[in-house]
């Protein structure tokens, strides 16, 4: 439990973050409440690590994920004691906490206008910048949150995370060349990240589902983003299932033979007998996945389960047609 | 061969009482007393200004553009290197973009500098004074006392070591003097600091020094003196004369001969 207290928990699922919230009230009283770290009892009793401060902190944000605000409050109590309330990402914890309790979009607000102030006074302060982004997200107020978002990554060109929610944030506006343009930046800053390869495809994929025109360039480009991503990390599933899906799309593009225009990747596109054999792989290997998951072989239990159905689908899809 | 006799020394056992264990108490309060100070006196470092981050991560964008510039596309890689080539070339990141010609400010007239060698001057300070003083006083209370006998055998090299400020020279080195126990103390105490304080203590002089001949061997990219256009321009040529390539060239066929279903 210790263990995933200590990463972050965006990502937990549901009912581990319920899970930890609901042992935070017991966990709370069994640590210290105050360490000072100029006191005599420092000597003789347990140092104070920095493990401690990334559970409270973690803690918090899962009690306010299922709404156990007394003990987040007592988490960024503990926090603000030992840290000062001048900390940056403390002062970024204060306002989710604020964001998390606020009863409506005046409360909410009220919050950005305190953003705003604060970043007056320091522009530098990073978290704060990033979550005055995120509560104008919140508020539906995406053009500006692009902007502010756009601002910082001027100043921090080097922060992958921004340049992802920019991304993400283009694509809900259907900005697809920009999508593609922030996560690439993404890819210079992190060159092996298989997901992010994976989710540069997805966007092509989804750019090239829009637009018909260049339509088979960024498919091409798309389905290879997909083979690198499953180059960097075996059996991916996420990976398979966008390569399936693209050769699916281009074979069904060569097929009615429709005109190739040269690249604008500078890469030529892919003859039809290579896209032919992908996607028997990648077929072959989603359900290779699938049914070594289904029966529980050892070494195949990762996957998300929602992304196993998701696959079984894709394959059902596909072989209705044959059955009939 | 006849056996050497054994030098047997007639002590007064208040020696053991009185100087052994006051040398190595007021060692052990030192080094804790230094710890406080040292964690009392640090200095957070100071915060940057949002130009001055800008003017570093552009540089470090630039470099990130450079050494991944393989997981792009050659269209996508031509369009940034032209931008970023224009950009670092006219000093558009810079702090001070009309300041660009000028030669690095003297990092001692820089404030910011300033605090850092004060920073590093207080840590010295702190090293330094308890040293000295700790020296003197055993060297006016305790000087020319032996206190103990090491109970396994020497030669004779250890002599000057063992025993400092007895100058005796048939004395056998396994005796030892006041002196040699206190420098005995400075170097062998880490291991008590690390019980009473934690590992990463400020207490022992020796961990000190080390810390300091650490940070100052890597070089320093980004400190005082360093005149930011002047890396911008090597930067801009390095990207300029890239040579580059598409991971995801042949991609497809790569994975073809790798995945065996």
């Amino acid at each position: 439990m210790t263990s995933s207290l200590l990463h972050p928990p965006a990502h937990l699922p549901p009912t581990v973050a319920l899970q930890l919230s609901q042992q935070a009230p017991a966990l709370l009283r069994s640590t210290p409440s105050a360490i000072s770290p100029y006191s005599i009892s420092s000597l003789w009793s347990a140092a104070e690590s920095p493990e401690l401060w990334t559970t409270y902190e973690n803690l918090m944000l899962s009690c306010l994920r299922t709404g156990d605000e007394q003990s987040a409050h007592l988490c960024l109590q503990r926090l603000t004691e030992r840290f000062g309330a001048d900390n940056e990402r403390l002062m970024a914890l204060r306002g989710l906490f604020q964001e998390a309790t606020a009863e409506d979009d005046a409360a909410l607000k009220k919050v950005l206008e305190e953003y705003e102030k604060i970043l007056a006074q320091d522009s530098s302060n990073m978290p704060v910048t990033k979550r005055r982004i995120a509560l104008l997200q919140i508020l539906k107020k995406i053009p500006e949150s692009i902007t502010a978002l756009n601002e910082l990554l001027d100043a921090s060109p080097t922060d992958a995370e921004a340049w992802a929610e920019l991304s993400d944030l283009y694509l809900s506006q259907g900005m697809y060349s920009q999508a593609v343009f922030a996560l690439e930046e993404v890819l210079l800053i992190t060159p092996y990240a298989w997901n992010m390869h994976a989710r540069l495809g997805e966007v092509l994929y989804v750019a090239a589902s829009s637009n018909e025109g260049g339509a088979d360039r960024s498919l091409s480009e798309s389905m290879r983003r997909f083979c690198r991503s499953i180059e960097l990390c075996d059996d991916y599933l996420r990976g398979y299932y966008g390569l399936k899906l693209t050769t699916s799309r281009l074979l069904t593009m060569l097929s009615q033979g429709s005109r190739q225009s040269k690249t604008d990747t500078g890469l030529p596109p892919p003859d039809l007998k290579t896209v032919e054999s992908l996607n028997e792989l990648a077929t072959s290997k989603l359900s290779e996945i699938v049914r070594r998951n289904a029966s529980g072989e050892s070494g195949w239990g990762g996957y998300d389960q929602s992304d196993i159905i998701a696959a079984q689908e894709l394959l059902n899809r596909d072989s209705t047609p044959i059955t009939r | 061969m006849p056996q050497v006799p054994v030098q047997t020394i007639h002590r007064d056992p208040q020696l053991f009482y009185w100087i052994l264990i006051p040398i190595t108490i007021v060692m052990i309060l030192t080094g804790i007393l230094r710890h406080y100070a040292t964690v009392l006196m640090a200095v957070t470092p100071k915060k940057q200004d949002l130009p001055t981050i800008r003017e570093q991560r552009s540089l470090l964008r630039a470099i990130n553009l450079r050494m991944n510039a393989n997981a792009i596309s050659t269209p996508s890689f031509n369009a940034r290197k032209d931008y970023m080539v224009t950009a670092l070339e006219n000093g558009a990141f810079l702090k001070e973009p009309d300041k660009k010609g000028q030669a690095a400010p003297n990092p001692m007239t820089d404030p910011a500098a300033m605090e850092g060698m004060m920073g590093m001057m207080k840590g010295n300070m702190a090293m330094i004074i308890p040293q000295t003083l700790i020296m003197g006083w055993i060297n006016a209370f305790f000087s020319g006392f032996v206190i103990i006998r090491l109970p396994f055998p020497l030669t004779i090299k250890f002599k000057s070591m063992l025993q400092a400020g007895v100058a005796t020279k048939d004395m056998d080195p396994q005796w030892m003097s006041s002196i040699s126990w206190y420098v005995l103390c400075i170097f062998g105490l880490q291991s008590v600091f690390n019980y009473l304080l934690g590992s990463d203590n400020a207490a022992s002089q020796m961990a000190q020094q080390m810390g300091q001949m650490g940070p100052g061997a890597a070089p320093q990219m980004f400190g005082p003196g360093v005149d930011a256009y002047k890396q911008y321009q090597a930067e801009a040529e390095n990207i300029a004369v890239l040579d580059h390539q598409y991971t995801l060239e042949g991609v497809e066929n790569r994975l073809l001969q790798s995945v065996k279903v």
